[in-house]
This record gives structure tokens, sequence and C-alpha cells, in this order.
């Protein structure tokens, strides 16, 4: 039995080794998952790369004030732009990730509590909503303080100025309080992903589908084994087949678990993001991780040429991605991409981490989501030992 | 009990295909058995039963007294395989590569490393050890190829062609190293399609050919088989088939061949059947540009057993 499992961590091992071995993979395994956390941290996330252009009257006050208060938001740099249709253009093209149309007579409108509208331009994109997120609260907070000045100036007599910097200073020892707009579409949106950090989103988005494609790449090295006649050789020893089949496919799960550490360890330590809840994420990552060795599994029984293999891995660990929400996130998705969603391990796997992450959620929170992934696993690893015993024996 | 390896009745077929039909023979302990025949023939599908790789249709094999199957792994440890095609990993070195099956064959720590360290100096790569096989050249990988087959020191050692696609160089160490290992008293099951490599090694040979073994002896009994007759080789230039087809009518004349431009007479005896011959040719196309007459060899024997050449 020790001899056995023994061996089973032979086999492994060697299949962890060669993968490692193969240049290409390096480059898939360390290098790119971090580049794309780093590039949609900076993207989504309202790095310093997030611009908001601004349209506003210079004889303005409230306007320039609300700018400078714009701009001293984290993460947002805000342009000056001259006018509505430049504005529009440089938003569409995506050289802006947003913009404000602050009207004249704004300071007017703050002063006398009368409505105003100030216009917000964004793709139909996250980072827009995030943004869009900013803008409101920082309005709410303008306008909350002179509006509360102007109508304290009516009753006392004194300067509206004066009045604003007193309210901002009662404003600053009491409890924070939150001001939130009425949602318009997406705002509940933004508000969930605000709660993160710069990187997390990317991170985890990034996880399950890095952890996916390397181990469906791994099923390439799988089928040269099984070309170079080295599979057929180990049955020729006293290695019994379980074990051997064992063996294959603790050298994909190592590979996975492997990639899962990596990601996880090197965003922690080196982006400060966010991973939840220990236990939870650890089962959900073990599942994940299973489930992925069970679909390389498949797929290196399934093929007889490792190109083919490789090249059928990378396009399905994408799709997958995409419909299963690691690209662009589910909340995103309309309703009947939600339902096609289901059919992936990554929706079910980022609906749990979401959980995890942005809800502080425990492993009771996701039961039903870690279920799921354990079904997915079983049935994956079953087909694949049934194939993969097929192949070798006949 | 001295057999070492006993096939009894084997057969195994491919959807309609025939591969092995009824093969029985048996190897003693320390001789090399030789397994001659050509391309088709069905020899690594005889190999594949004998190490437990496939299971036969019918019939049974013995290892030292173990019956030997997919599950069989104590008869399994009694046997090494040299596969036809090589088996190795070329992405890892030769002493990788002998480590990995080392512990296959579940050897403990102490023994692997003297083994992988011995088997290393005998197929002579203890130099490139530590590169990736995938380096080496054709004939290194052979060599590799075998090693792994006899590190855990089976009884039986089983090697499919394993000079196929070998430099003469290479080839040569390889059936010297084979020699060694039966001085040495291990058991050798070797196939070959070259009738001087079973000559030269084998103790007995065995000819299979269409899934059937047709004839079995040592060298000298099967010549016998073909008695007192003589082999004459007629090189022609013209026609060689219509030559062939001459000689084959000519009286005394047992079977006939064509090698590239030559016809292969297997006659009862050369002297008084060569005028004949030469009449026969004559009388075609072709014209006789060289005569060679000699005693038979195994590849006359499998020309006479079967009606065609070993080799195409
Ligand atoms: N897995 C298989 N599936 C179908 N047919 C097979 C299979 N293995 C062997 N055969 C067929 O069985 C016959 C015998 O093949 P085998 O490989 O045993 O011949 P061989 O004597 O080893 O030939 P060679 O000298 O070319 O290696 C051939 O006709 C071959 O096509
Ligand atoms: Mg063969």
């Amino acid at each position: 039995m020790m001899g056995a499992l023994r061996t089973v961590v032979q086999i492994s091992r060697v299949e962890l080794l060669r993968f490692l071995r193969e240049r290409s993979n390096v480059f898939f395994v360390f290098v790119l998952p971090l580049a794309l956390v780093v590039f949609i941290g900076l993207q989504f996330g309202g790095g310093m790369g997030t611009q908001l252009g601004a349209v506003a009257a210079d004889d303005d006050a409230a306007a320039s004030e609300l700018v400078d208060r714009l701009d001293t938001a984290e993460g947002i740099e805000v342009v000056p732009i001259d006018d509505e249709d430049e504005l529009r253009s440089l938003v569409s093209r995506g050289n802006l990730s947003g913009g404000v149309l602050i009207p004249d007579g704004y300071e007017d409108a703050l002063r006398s509590g009368a409505t105003f509208e100030i216009g917000f331009l964004g793709r139909p994109d996250a980072t827009a909503q995030s943004l869009r997120t900013v803008v409101d609260a920082v309005v709410a907070d303008q306008a909350a303080i002179t509006g509360a000045a102007s109508l304290a100036a009516d009753a006392t007599d004194q300067s509206v100025a004066d009045l604003i910097d007193l309210a901002a200073q009662v404003r600053e020892g009491m409890p924070g309080v939150t001001v939130s707009t009425e949602a318009v579409g997406g705002d509940e949106l933004a508000q969930e992903f605000s709660a993160l950090g710069q990187f997390d989103l990317g991170a985890s988005s990034q996880l399950f589908l890095f952890v996916f494609l390397t181990s469906l790449a791994s099923s390439a090295a799988l089928i040269q084994t099984r070309q170079f006649g080295v599979a057929t050789r180990m049955l020729s020893t006293p290695t019994r087949l379980p074990v051997i089949l064992a063996g294959l496919a603790g050298g994909r799960f190592v590979v996975a678990l492997f990639q899962a550490l990596y990601i996880i360890v090197v965003t922690a330590l080196g982006f400060g993001v966010d991973w939840g809840d220990p236990l939870a994420t650890s089962v959900l990552v073990l599942l994940f991780c299973l489930v992925s060795t069970g679909a390389a599994m498949v797929l290196g029984s399934v093929f007889r040429n490792d190109s083919q293999a490789s090249g059928a891995g990378v396009g399905l660990g994408l799709v997958l991605a995409v419909l299963g929400g690691s690209m662009i996130p589910l909340e995103l998705f309309p309703a009947g991409m939600l339902v096609v969603a289901r059919f992936t391990p990554h929706a079910w796997a980022n609906t749990a981490m979401a959980e995890i992450v942005r809800r502080d959620g425990g492993i009771a929170d996701v039961v039903m989501e870690l279920t799921v992934l354990a079904g997915f696993a079983v049935v994956l690893l079953g087909v694949a030992t049934f194939l993969l015993r097929r192949a070798l024996t006949r | 009990m001295s057999d070492l390896l006993t096939c009894v009745g084997l057969e195994r077929s491919f959807g309609d295909l025939k591969a092995v039909q009824g093969v029985s023979f048996s190897v003693a302990v320390g001789e090399t058995y030789g397994l001659l025949g050509p391309n088709g023939a069905g020899k690594t599908t005889c190999i594949s039963m004998i190490a437990g790789l496939l299971d036969p249709d019918a019939g049974e094999v013995t290892v030292a007294g173990q019956a030997m199957g997919p599950r069989a792994s104590a008869a399994k440890n009694d046997v090494g395989l040299v596969p036809q095609e090589l088996a190795i990993y070329p992405d890892l070195s030769a002493r990788e590569n002998l480590d990995f099956f080392a512990r296959l064959y579940g050897l403990d720590t102490a023994r692997r490393k003297r083994r992988v360290d011995e088997v290393l100096e005998v197929i002579g790569l203890t130099d490139r050890a530590g590169d990736r096989a995938g380096t080496y050249s054709g004939g290194m990988k052979r060599r590799l190829n075998i090693g792994i087959g006899m590190l855990h020191e089976p009884k039986l050692l089983i090697l499919d062609e394993p000079t196929v696609g070998v430099d003469p160089q290479s080839r040569n160490a390889i059936l010297e190293s084979v020699e060694t290992l039966a001085t040495d008293g291990m058991g050798v099951l070797y196939t070959t399609h070259y009738m001087e490599e079973a000559e030269r090694l084998c103790d007995r040979i065995g000819i299979i050919d269409q899934g059937t073994l047709v004839a079995e002896g040592t060298r000298r009994e099967l010549v016998g088989m073909i008695g007192e007759q003589d082999v004459v080789r007629l090189k022609t230039v013209g026609d060689v088939q219509a030559a062939e087809a001459a000689c084959a009518v000519v009286e005394g004349v047992s079977s006939t061949d064509v090698e590239e431009d030559t016809v292969v007479c297997l006659v009862d005896e050369a002297a008084p059947r060569l005028p004949a011959l030469l009449a026969a040719v004559g009388a075609t196309d072709a014209d006789v540009s060289g005569v060679e007459v000699r005693e038979p060899d195994i590849e006359d024997v499998f020309l006479h057993l079967t009606g065609k050449a070993l080799r195409d």
C-alpha cells in the first residue's frame, strides 16, 4: 500500500518535472497570469491609469471644487476637456475611462438647493461603473456640505464661504456617513466591486482561468507519455494499472495545484490581494484543481496528438473562462448567458470566490458551489479513467 | 522443471485479422530463443502477450512457473521488456529514465542506485547520463531503451527487434551485450527479421509467419529441414520476373524467389541442374550475368517453408 502510494507520487513527480521543463509552459505558468493580474488591476481596479475627463465652466467655483475633489479621489486622474463633443469622443474611443459634464450654473444651483443634473459618460463596462460610483459619492458629499452651508447662511446671515468651512469641519468630526445615490443601472454593481482592492478582482478571476488552462495544457504531456510508449512500458512493470492511472492523474493535479498556489501566494504577497477565508478558499481551489485534472485527463485520453490537444486545450480553456465569468464578471452577464455559464465549472468557482472574497463568506456560504464542483470532478475523473484504461490496454 | 517460459496455443485477433494463431514454444532457463519472421508476422503481438500487456484470446503464458497476464505483478517481476518502439522520456536524462523505471520495478534505494550506475556502464551511456535523451543519437536511444529492460535483473529478457534502424557499430555493441547477458545466465527471447542476428545469438530459432510458428529448432536442425538442397543464385540482366518464372518450372527446383536483379532457386543438387537453369533463362528476354552456388541458410529455409523471402 505504501509502496503503491510512493509509486503514484513518483509518476506524478516525473509528469510535473517534464511539464516544467517545457519552456513555453514556464511562460504560461509564471509570467502570463501575473501580467494579466496587473493589467486587469490597472484597468479595472481604478489604478493610476484611470483617467476621468471633466468639462466645467472656469468661472464656476463649485465646479472647480468638484473637479479638485474628484482629482484627489484615490486612483483617479482628472483631465480637463473643452467641450462635450470632445469628451464624448475621447470616452467612446477609450482614451478616457469616463467623463463628467458639469453644466453652467452649478454653484448657483448648489446654493439655492435647486435640482441639478451632472452628466456622466462611460462605456458600458465595469470600469465606468465603478468610476460612476466615485463621482456620485463625491458629488453627493459636496452637495451635502454646500447645501447645508447655504441653508445655514440664510438662517444665520453669516457668509456662505465661512459656513462651508465650518460644515466641513463639523463633518470631519462626525462618524463617516456614506452617501449613496439612487441606483440607475449598474450602481449596485459598482458598489460591489468598489469593496475590492485594486488587484483582487484580476487575481481571483485569473486564478480559475489559469488553473484550468494550465491543467489542460498539461494534457499534452500525458499524450506524449502515451505516444512515447512509456505508458505502455509502465504496464510491463509489476506496477498495477490503477496505480499508473492515479500517478498520471496526480501529475495533472500537481500541475494545477502548483499553478493555483503560485498565483495565490505571489498576488497575496506581492500585490496584497485578499483571498478571504483560508479554509473556504483552500477547499474551493482543491476542488477546482480536481475538476481541471479530470478535464485534462479526458483531453489526454481522447486525443492522439499532443499539439492537437494543446490547441483544443487552450481553446476550450478560454471559451469556458469567457462563458464562466473569468474574463467579464458574471454580474455583467445577461440572463441568457447566465444559464449557459452554469454549465462551466468556472462560473461556480467564480461565484463561490465572489462570496468568499467580496462578502467575507465562509465554507458554509458556498456549500452548493463546492458540491457542484465536486460533481464535475467525479464525473470528469470517472470518464477519464474509463477512456485512459481503454487507450492503454487496447 | 527447466522451462523459464512456456507459451501454449497463443491466439490473438484484431477485428477480423488473426495476428497470432496457435503459437506454442518454450524457452529454457539461460537459453536464448529467437523469433524470426517478416514484418507483420505477429512477433510483437506474441511478445505483448508474453509480457502481460495484452490478454490472449486463447492460450496461456507461464513465466518461471507463474501464469502471466495483465494483472500478474509477480510474473512481470521476472520479465524485462524492451519494446520494438523506443519507450523512453526524451525530456528526461538517461539517469532519470532509468531511475524512474527502477522505481516502477520496485527496487529499493540502495539497489536502485547501484543498478542505475551498472546499467549506464553496460549500455555505455555513463558519460552522457545527465543529458536529455532527446539529444542522443538513434543508437544511444536504442541502448537506453534496452537498459531499462534489464534494470531489475529479470530472469527473462525480451527484446523486440532491438537493432532496427541502428548503425552497424551500435548494432554490434547491442548484440555483444545480449551475448554477455546470456552468458551470465539470463534467458533471452529475441525477435528479429535479420537472419544473421538470429544465427549469431540464438540457441534455438522459431520461424513465424502469418501468426503461426512454421518451424523451430537449432540452426543446424532448421537447415537440415531442406535436406541436401543447394541454393543457386542467378544474377540477371533484363526481365528478372520472366527469368524467375522460367526457372520455377525446371526439374529439381523446389522454390524460387527474386532479390533485386537476382533469381534465387532452391534445387535438389546444383551441378546437374545448372545447364537447364541457364538454358531456361536464355530462352527469355533476360540474360544471366553471374552465377553463385552455396549451401542453404535460414533465409533459404524460410523461402522453402513459406515460398517468400524473409525481407521484402
Ligand atoms: N493494435 C493492433 N490493432 C490492429 N491490428 C494490429 C494491432 N497490432 C498488430 N496488429 C496487426 O497484427 C499483425 C501482426 O502484427 P505484429 O506487430 O505482431 O507483427 P510483427 O511480427 O511484430 O511485425 P514487425 O516486424 O513489422 O514488427 C499485423 O498485421 C498488424 O497490422
Ligand atoms: Mg514487431
